[in-house]
C-alpha cells in the first residue's frame, strides 16, 4: 500500500516537473515570484553569470571587489525630438530614455520579443541595433527582425515569400495551426534544473563539484570555460570552433557577405519605414578582445565591408583597446565601465542627428 | 532527449513507475507507444510523421505479404523496402549524391545546380529504418507472422530504449515480450537500474571526458604535436567505445527493469585479437543484420573464395555507408572491408596465438589499427583523416597541450582500466544482495555527479 502511494506521488511528481518545465510561462512566473534569500530560495547570481552558471563564486579572481559606476544621466531640454528606438539583448536591458542624448521618448526592444509599433513621424525617429556578437549570426542570418519588429501601420512582408526559405526545416509547416514546440521547450533540461536543484541549500553540492574541477582538473564546470591567461570565464559556446556563436569558427567570405546582405536589406526596409537614420552596433564576446589570438574577425569584417550601408557605432575598436577594464571576469557582459563607455559613444552619433 | 539529460530521467521515472501500475498489457502497450513518441518528438516534433509513415506501409506490407503469394508477395516486400530504403535517401543521402554529382560535372567543365534539401537528418533514422525492414523481410521469410495488433507494431518500431540508436532488434525477440504481460520484478529493476548506471558511469565519466581531448586534437591538427595527436586518436577509440556502448547499456538497462531483454551490442570489442572478432563484438546488432540481410543472401561464403570477398567488401562499404552520407564513413567502412579481407579471408596473415605475449600483441596490434581507422570516422572529410595521419607520422614537434591537465589525462586513464578490468572479470549486472545494490548505486550516483562531464553532448551514433 505504502509502496503504491509512493510510486503515485512520484509520478505526478515526475509529470508536474515535466508540464511546469515546459511551459514559458510558467517558468516565468516561477522565477518571478522565487525568493533567493530563503534556505529554499533560488540561487541568487550575484557575482557574473559564468561565475554562477560554473558555481565558481568561491574564486576571487573571477569575484573582484564591485566596481559599480551608476550611469550618467544626458543632458535633456525641451528641443529634444529624437525617438531612439533600440533593438538589444542583455547587454541593453534596463537601460531608460534619461542617459541617451536628445530623445523625447525612447521604446527598447527586447530581441526575444520583437515589438510593434506606430512612428510619430513629427519626431526624427532613430533605431539602434545593439547585438552581441554570439547572437549576429544566430539571428542576422536570417531576416526574422523584419516579421518581429516594425511599423503596424505598414506593411510588413512576410520573410518566407520574399526572402527565401528560413534555416529552419520546411517540415514546420505541415502543421501550421498546431504549435507543437509549445510542448517541446529546448530548454527544458534548463528548466528542470532550475525546479529541482537550484535552491540554496544544494548549492554547496554544486560548489563542491566546481571546486573540485577547478582546483584538481583545472577547469570549470558545465559550458564554462577559463581563459589561457586564467584571469577570465568564457561561455563555452563564444570559445568552440563549432557553434555559430564562436569567436574562433572558422568564417568564409560567404558568410560574412550574407550579414552584410542581410544587414543592407534591413536597413532599407526601415528606412522606407520612416526611421531618419539605423545604427548598427556589435558588441564582442568578451573572448574576442580578452584572447583575440585566432578571432575570426567577424565584426571588423562585417564593418569594414565596402558594400554596407547601415551605419555602424563600433564598440569593437572601444572595447579590443582595454578589454580587462571594460569587461567583467566572471560574465558574459560588460561592467558598468563598458556599459557607460558604449552609452558615450551611442549619445555621440544621437548628438549627430539633433543637428 | 537524450539520456544523460534530467528530462530523461525524470521522463523514465513517470513511465517505469506508471508502467508498473498498470493491470493490463493492452495499458502498458499504449502507455509505452505514447512515452515513446514523447520521446521521439522531443528531438524534432514534426518527424514523427516520417517515422509514422514509415510504420504505417510496413504494418500493411507484413499483413499483404504475408495473405498473398508468388510475385505479389515479393511486389509488397519491395514496396516496404522502398519506402524504408526511400526515407533513408531523401534525408540521409540526397544531398551526399547530389553534392558529389555536382562536383562530378563542374570537374567535366559543366555546371548542373541541382537544389539541396534544406532539411536536418531525423534522429536515429538509420536504427528504426533498419528494424523496420527487419520485419517485412523476416514475415516473407515466413519466419515470423505478420502482427496484427497495430499498437504493438508501432511499439516495436519506436520503443524507445532503443528507438535512436539501437540495438537494432528482430521481431521475433521484442514482438513476443510485449505481448506478454510481465509482473513487477525486484531482481529485474535491480539488475536494470545497475546497468543503467554503468552506462552512465561510461558516458558522462570516461566519453564525455575524452571528448575534450579528441576535439581538442581533431580541432587543432595543424599545431599539435604528433604525440598529442596519437593520445587524441587513442582516445576517440575509447570516447566512442564508451559513448556507444554506454548508450547501449542504457537502452539495456532501461527495457530490463521492465523486464523486457534486448539484445546485447557489444562484448568488449578492444580485446579482440583480429578485425574480424572485433567484427563479431562491435555493435553486434548491426553486424548480424547485414550478415543475415545482405552476406548470405549475396551468396556467403558459399560461392567461392572471389565471391566472398566481393561479398565481405560490398557489406563494409554498406556498412560505412549506413553510418553517413560522408567520404570519410564510406572510405573507413571499405578499409574495415579490405582488411578483413586481407586477414581472415585469405586464411592466415595472423595465425592464432597460443602465449600469452602474442596473444597481448595481437590485441594491442588490433586496436592500433581500429584506432587509426578511427581516425576516418571522426574527421571532418577525407584530407583532414589524411592530414592528420600524416602529422602522427611526421614525429614533428607543436603544442603538447591535449585539451586538459595532466592530472585529469591520468585521471581518464585510470577510468579506462576501471572500466576494462570491470568489463572483462565482472559481465553480469546482477546485484543480489539490497544492501550492496543500495551502496552500489550510491556510489555510482556520487562518481557520476562528481567526475561526470555535463555538457550536454549528444551521444555520438544519434547522428546515424
Amino acid at each position: 500500500m505504502v509502496r503504491r502511494i509512493l510510486s503515485y506521488v512520484f509520478i505526478v511528481f515526475g509529470l508536474a516537473a515535466l508540464v511546469l518545465s515546459t511551459s514559458r510561462n510558467a517558468m516565468e512566473y516561477i522565477s518571478i515570484k522565487r525568493d533567493t534569500t530563503a534556505w529554499w530560495g533560488a540561487y541568487p547570481c550575484l557575482n557574473g553569470d559564468l561565475v554562477s552558471l560554473s558555481y565558481l563564486d568561491a574564486v576571487k579572481r573571477f569575484n573582484p571587489p564591485p566596481n559599480h559606476v551608476p550611469l550618467k544621466k544626458a543632458e535633456h531640454s525641451t528641443s529634444d525630438n529624437i525617438v531612439l528606438y533600440l533593438h538589444g539583448d542583455s547587454y541593453t536591458y534596463h537601460l531608460s530614455d534619461s542617459i541617451f542624448t536628445g530623445t523625447s521618448a525612447f521604446h527598447y526592444i527586447d530581441r526575444n520579443h520583437g515589438l510593434k509599433f506606430t512612428l510619430d513621424t513629427s519626431k526624427r525617429n532613430v533605431l539602434v541595433i545593439e547585438v552581441s556578437e554570439r547572437y549576429l549570426r544566430p539571428y542576422f542570418s536570417t531576416l526574422r527582425m523584419l516579421d518581429e519588429v516594425g511599423d503596424t501601420t505598414k506593411s510588413t512582408p512576410a520573410q518566407a515569400s520574399i526572402y527565401g526559405m528560413p534555416l529552419s526545416n520546411h517540415y514546420a509547416s505541415i502543421l501550421p495551426s498546431f504549435e507543437v514546440n509549445d510542448l517541446f521547450n529546448k530548454y527544458i533540461n534548463q528548466n528542470l534544473q532550475c525546479n529541482l536543484f537550484n535552491y540554496n541549500f544544494i548549492i554547496p553540492i554544486f560548489e563542491y563539484k566546481a571546486a573540485l574541477n577547478y582546483y584538481v582538473f583545472n577547469r570549470a564546470s558545465g559550458n564554462v570555460v577559463i581563459s589561457k591567461d586564467k584571469n577570465f570565464l568564457f561561455l563555452k559556446e563564444t570559445v568552440s570552433l563549432t557553434d555559430a556563436g564562436s569567436s574562433y569558427i572558422p568564417l568564409n567570405e560567404n558568410d560574412i557577405q550574407l550579414l552584410v546582405n542581410n544587414f543592407n536589406v534591413i536597413y532599407k526596409h526601415y528606412r522606407d519605414q520612416g526611421f531618419k537614420e539605423v545604427y548598427l552596433s556589435m558588441i564582442p564576446n568578451s573572448a574576442s578582445v580578452v584572447q583575440p589570438e585566432g578571432y575570426n574577425n567577424l565584426i571588423p569584417r562585417i564593418q569594414s565591408d565596402t558594400t554596407l550601408k547601415m551605419k555602424i557605432i563600433d564598440a569593437h575598436t572601444l572595447f579590443k583597446t582595454e578589454p580587462t577594464l571594460y569587461y567583467q571576469p566572471g560574465d558574459t557582459h560588460w561592467n558598468s565601465i563598458g556599459r557607460q563607455k558604449w552609452i558615450d559613444l551611442v549619445n555621440e552619433y544621437l548628438k549627430q542627428q539633433q543637428l | 532527449m537524450t539520456f544523460n539529460s534530467l528530462q530523461f530521467l525524470v521522463f523514465f521515472m513517470v513511465v517505469t513507475l506508471w508502467f508498473f501500475r498498470l493491470k493490463t498489457q493492452k495499458g502498458r502497450i499504449w502507455l509505452l507507444l505514447i512515452a515513446s513518441c514523447y520521446f521521439y518528438m522531443s528531438f524534432i516534433p514534426e518527424y514523427i510523421l516520417i517515422l509514422g509513415g514509415t510504420i504505417l506501409i510496413d504494418y500493411f506490407a507484413g499483413f499483404l505479404i504475408e495473405r498473398n503469394e508468388g510475385s505479389t508477395r515479393k511486389f509488397w516486400l519491395i514496396t516496404s523496402l522502398i519506402a524504408n530504403i526511400g526515407a533513408l535517401a531523401v534525408f540521409k543521402y540526397y544531398n551526399f549524391f547530389l553534392g558529389n554529382i555536382n562536383t562530378g560535372f563542374h570537374l567535366l567543365g559543366r555546371t548542373m545546380d541541382m537544389p539541396f534539401l534544406k532539411i536536418a537528418l531525423p534522429i536515429g533514422l538509420s536504427f528504426h529504418t533498419f528494424q523496420a525492414m527487419s520485419y517485412t523481410i523476416e514475415v516473407y521469410r515466413g519466419k515470423q507472422k505478420a502482427e496484427s495488433n497495430f499498437v504493438v507494431y508501432a511499439l516495436y518500431v519506436m520503443f524507445y530504449p532503443q528507438l535512436v540508436a539501437g540495438p537494432i532488434e528482430r521481431p521475433q525477440n521484442v514482438l513476443p515480450q510485449l505481448k506478454e504481460f510481465r509482473a513487477y520484478d525486484w531482481d529485474h529493476v535491480k539488475e536494470g537500474l545497475a546497468r543503467m548506471l554503468w552506462g552512465f558511469f561510461k558516458k558522462v565519466v570516461i566519453a564525455d571526458r575524452l571528448a575534450m581531448v579528441a576535439d581538442r586534437t581533431f580541432g587543432h591538427t595543424p599545431e599539435s604535436s604528433s604525440v598529442a595527436l596519437f593520445i587524441g586518436a587513442v582516445f576517440y577509440s575509447f570516447q566512442i567505445y564508451c559513448d556507444f556502448s554506454g548508450y547501449s547499456d542504457i537502452a539495456l538497462g532501461a527495457a530490463k527493469v521492465m523486464n523486457i531483454n534486448l539484445m546485447e551490442n557489444f562484448k568488449q570489442p578492444y580485446l579482440s585479437k583480429g578485425i574480424h572478432e572485433f567484427w563479431s563484438r562491435w555493435h553486434i546488432s548491426l553486424s548480424s543484420w547485414f550478415r543475415d540481410y545482405v552476406y548470405i543472401p549475396l551468396g556467403g561464403n558459399r560461392k567461392g573464395s572471389l565471391r566472398r570477398k566481393i561479398n565481405v567488401a560490398i557489406v563494409f562499404l554498406l556498412s560505412g555507408l549506413w553510418h553517413g552520407a560522408n567520404w570519410t564513413f564510406i572510405v573507413w567502412g571499405a578499409l574495415h572491408g579490405l582488411f578483413v579481407i586481407l586477414l581472415v579471408q585469405n586464411n592466415g596473415v595472423l595465425k592464432e596465438g597460443r602465449s600469452a605475449i602474442v596473444t597481448t600483441l595481437r590485441v594491442v596490434a588490433n586496436f592500433v589499427l581500429v584506432t587509426f581507422l578511427w581516425i576516418f570516422f571522426r574527421s571532418e572529410n577525407l584530407g583532414s583523416a589524411v592530414g592528420y595521419i600524416q602529422q602522427i607520422f611526421s614525429f614533428k614537434g607543436g603544442t603538447n597541450y591535449i585539451g586538459i591537465s595532466v592530472v585529469e589525462f591520468l585521471f581518464s586513464w585510470a577510468m579506462i582500466i576501471i572500466m576494462m578490468l570491470r568489463e572483462r572479470y565482472i559481465e553480469s549486472h546482477y546485484i543480489s544482495s539490497n544492501s550492496r545494490f543500495y551502496l552500489y548505486t550510491t556510489l555510482m550516483v556520487l562518481i557520476c555527479y562528481f567526475f561526470g562531464v555535463f555538457v550536454e553532448n549528444q551521444f555520438i551514433y544519434f547522428q546515424f
